[in-house]
């Protein structure tokens, strides 16, 4: 059997990669921090909208097997708005519950956008609604009374959401453990995808920065840096395709391989962070260079994975929880 | 521990706990890692009290303006400092760096000149090394002095310079004789900050905070006797400066380390965390981290540090690195926060602590260092 994608999906990956590389540069993701232009984070949702991937499970068919590199290439670009949230999450499970609020057709209108509230409600500033995922039921709100957060990640803008109340969605657990599965498969992509551009960032710098006469890239130090991140990566991506094949299966084992994924993903983007840093060397220390926001977006993707959770997860899908107790 | 040695802790102390208070008081825990662009004019104050009451150049010979203390006494006050939450320092540019090259390489002129006042802390001092185009590869410096008269006149580019913006003077490394192999063509100058000729831009770091800068230097001029060691003799005198002994100042900074430990198993304690053997376990890997540190630093007090430097900043770079990580290693820790850009202790750390591997010579350059000299050279570079 071979595990691999369909030439389709390697277009749409290929098709979503270009549209973001013109529409959301390193210089969108820079206006989405405080103060920056917020005109071209709203006409990066427009580009998003008008290429179907807030509807992208309904409207274009796709399932996660679909949808995990684009969202992957969401995180190589670092867009700075809740995409994972309204199309991997919200979309699906408004379609699931029968949108008892009518709020889909704004959604695919690319007019309202959904977080999903956590601790913090990471995008919230730019949220028109907040979907919040607990235990057995979801509900949404609006962002009435939504206190501004900053973040270590400026872009994020984060909100912190008094305590919910709102239009009930649903209390069916299986439901809203699919969409909190969605949510952290996600997360799990976009790690992916920030450490593979934290690398192609490096890798980039590494063969134009010369010192004692030649490419920095060329010092053995240096290229082991960039192979170990390298082989981190390539030993997550696998793990979050697979949890994508598992969810849009839905099979038995979904939950710990969603769980195996995001623990994969986030060490490999940590570790990418940190190489990129040293291997830039003080350059990649400063906030005129780039590598800052993709760095600061990973450390906070990966902070808002809950990794304690889900290495029990893990443990107890393994039926290693009794034995530790 | 002998008797005269307890009284001079004795003094120290009382000497803080009489002066880090009043006006000075907000200076406790200050300009720490990730912290040292705080209450800047406060501290630079603060330095001309410790330097008023002899605290700068502790272990210099009296003659040079010191107190000519042993190491015991040194590593005393660096520990009492340190435990009394004595903000992060400014003067020790010119005190563990530029005043033991002139020691070693200066005239007499030059030490009579320079040292008083860095022990009195009136003139501070920055290290103009990096360039936009020698990082690591310090030797290809390119920013130019040339013999104008009674001066030198200095024009190209400094980068990365730590507090560059409050320094009086730096010292140059400069190429003076653009016709020679690299290493010989370069000088050591002492060059005087406050004029037309010098502009410095602070650099934002990843903390959102400056420390360090860029430095344009466009026909800047220094008397022609600032020059430490001979013309083309600057490589010499410039690696000399980063190979002195610094043991006493590692033990001081190993104080500062144990406090920020001491935060992190707090921190780790009021949120439950204590109780996750994973975590229970780095935190106990952490102390252990800490105490080699200051074993290999007491074992290797009063050695003239060649090599060994290398290999005491890999042991606390990557130990402080690591640390930073455990800061931040809970849910959401990297993502909570009060204020705009008002990190928390925890971030900050982190944040800081990314360039620990990189300034002050990276890893990857420690490392060619401590293999080529303690291991023996083998093949080519």
């Amino acid at each position: 059997m071979r595990f691999g994608w369909t030439a389709d999906q390697v277009a749409l990956r290929e098709a979503v990669r270009d549209l973001l590389a013109s529409a959301c540069p390193p210089s969108v993701v820079r206006a989405a921090w405080p103060g920056g232009d917020e005109s071209s984070v709203e006409a990066l949702w427009s580009a998003l909208t008008g290429m179907g991937i807030p509807g992208a499970v309904g409207e274009l068919g796709l399932d996660e097997v679909d949808l995990v590199s684009l969202l992957e290439e969401t995180g190589y670009a670092a867009v700075p708005l809740p995409v994972v949230e309204t199309a991997a999450v919200a979309a699906p499970l408004l379609a699931a519950t029968g949108d008892p609020g009518g709020h889909l057709p704004g959604i695919l209108a690319g007019r309202t956008r959904v977080a999903v509230a956590g601790g913090l409600v990471p995008y919230g500033r730019r949220a028109t609604l907040v979907l919040h995922l607990d235990g057995p039921a979801a509900w949404l709100s609006t962002l009435d009374g939504a206190v501004d957060e900053t973040t270590v990640d400026g872009s994020l803008a984060a909100v912190r959401v008094p305590k919910p109340s709102g239009e009930p969605l649903t209390e069916d657990a299986e439901l809203v453990g699919l969409a909190a599965d969605r949510l952290a498969l996600g997360a799990a992509a976009q790690l992916v995808g920030l450490g593979r551009r934290m690398l192609d960032l490096t890798v980039g710098y590494v063969r134009e920065r010369r010192q004692f006469g030649v490419p920095v890239g060329s010092f053995q130090a240096v290229k082991h840096h960039l192979a170990d991140a390298l082989v981190r990566l390539e030993f997550a991506a696998p793990a979050v395709y697979a949890a994508a094949w598992a969810l849009a299966g839905r099979r038995p084992e979904r939950g710990r391989d969603v769980s195996t994924a995001v623990l994969l993903a986030t060490e490999a983007a940590r570790e990418a962070a940190r190489t990129a840093i040293q291997c830039h060397g003080a350059i990649g220390y400063t906030v005129e260079y780039d590598l800052h926001l993709y760095a600061k977006r990973a450390w906070a993707v990966a902070a808002t994975c809950d990794t304690d959770a889900h290495l029990a997860r893990v443990a107890e899908a393994l039926d290693l929880k009794g034995a530790a107790a | 521990m002998d008797g005269d040695l307890a009284a001079f802790r004795a003094e120290v102390r009382d000497w803080l706990a009489a002066h880090l208070t009043g006006e000075f008081a907000p200076l406790v825990g200050a300009g720490g890692p990730g912290r040292e662009h705080e209450l800047t004019e406060l501290r630079v104050a603060w330095e001309r009290e410790l330097g008023a009451a002899g605290w700068i150049g502790l272990g210099w010979p009296v003659a040079d303006g010191g107190r000519g203390a042993d190491i015991a006494r040194q590593v005393v006050f660096f520990e009492e400092y340190a435990r009394a939450g004595g903000p992060g320092r400014l003067s020790h540019i010119g005190e563990y760096l530029l005043a033991p090259t002139l020691v070693a390489y200066g005239t007499p002129e030059q030490r009579r000149r320079f040292l008083p006042p860095i022990a009195r802390a009136q003139e501070l001092w920055c290290q103009g090394y990096s360039e936009p185009e020698a990082g690591s590869d310090l030797a290809s410096v390119r920013t130019t002095a040339v013999r104008d008269g009674d001066t030198w006149r200095i024009t190209g580019q400094k980068v990365w310079t730590s507090l560059a913006h409050i320094a009086q003077w730096c010292f140059v490394l400069a190429r003076t004789d653009p016709s020679a192999s690299r290493h010989r063509g370069l000088s050591y100058l002492l060059v005087p900050m406050d004029q037309p000729g010098i502009e410095v831009r602070p650099i934002v770091q990843l903390t959102g905070t400056s420390e360090f800068n860029e430095v344009f230097f466009d026909g800047a001029v220094t008397a022609a006797a600032n020059i430490v060691g001979a013309p083309g003799d600057g490589w010499r005198v410039a690696i000399g400066t980063l190979g002195f002994e610094r043991g006493v100042a590692t033990l001081g900074q190993q104080v500062g380390f144990a406090r920020e430990l001491d935060a992190v198993i707090a921190a780790a304690r009021a949120d439950g965390r204590l109780a996750d053997p994973v975590h229970y376990d780095r935190l106990v890997d952490a102390w252990i981290g800490l105490r080699v540190l200051r074993y290999h630093a007491l074992r290797t007090l009063g050695e003239s540090a060649g090599a060994n430097a290398s290999v005491a900043k890999l042991l606390w770079a990557n130990w402080h690195q690591r640390l930073g990580e455990l800061a931040v290693d809970e849910p959401g820790a990297m993502l909570a926060e009060g204020e705009p850009y008002a990190l928390s202790d925890a971030q900050r750390l982190f944040l800081f602590t990314r360039a620990d591997t990189i300034y002050g010579g990276s890893n990857e350059i420690q490392r060619g260092i401590v293999a080529d000299a303690l291991l023996g050279k083998v093949g080519r570079r």
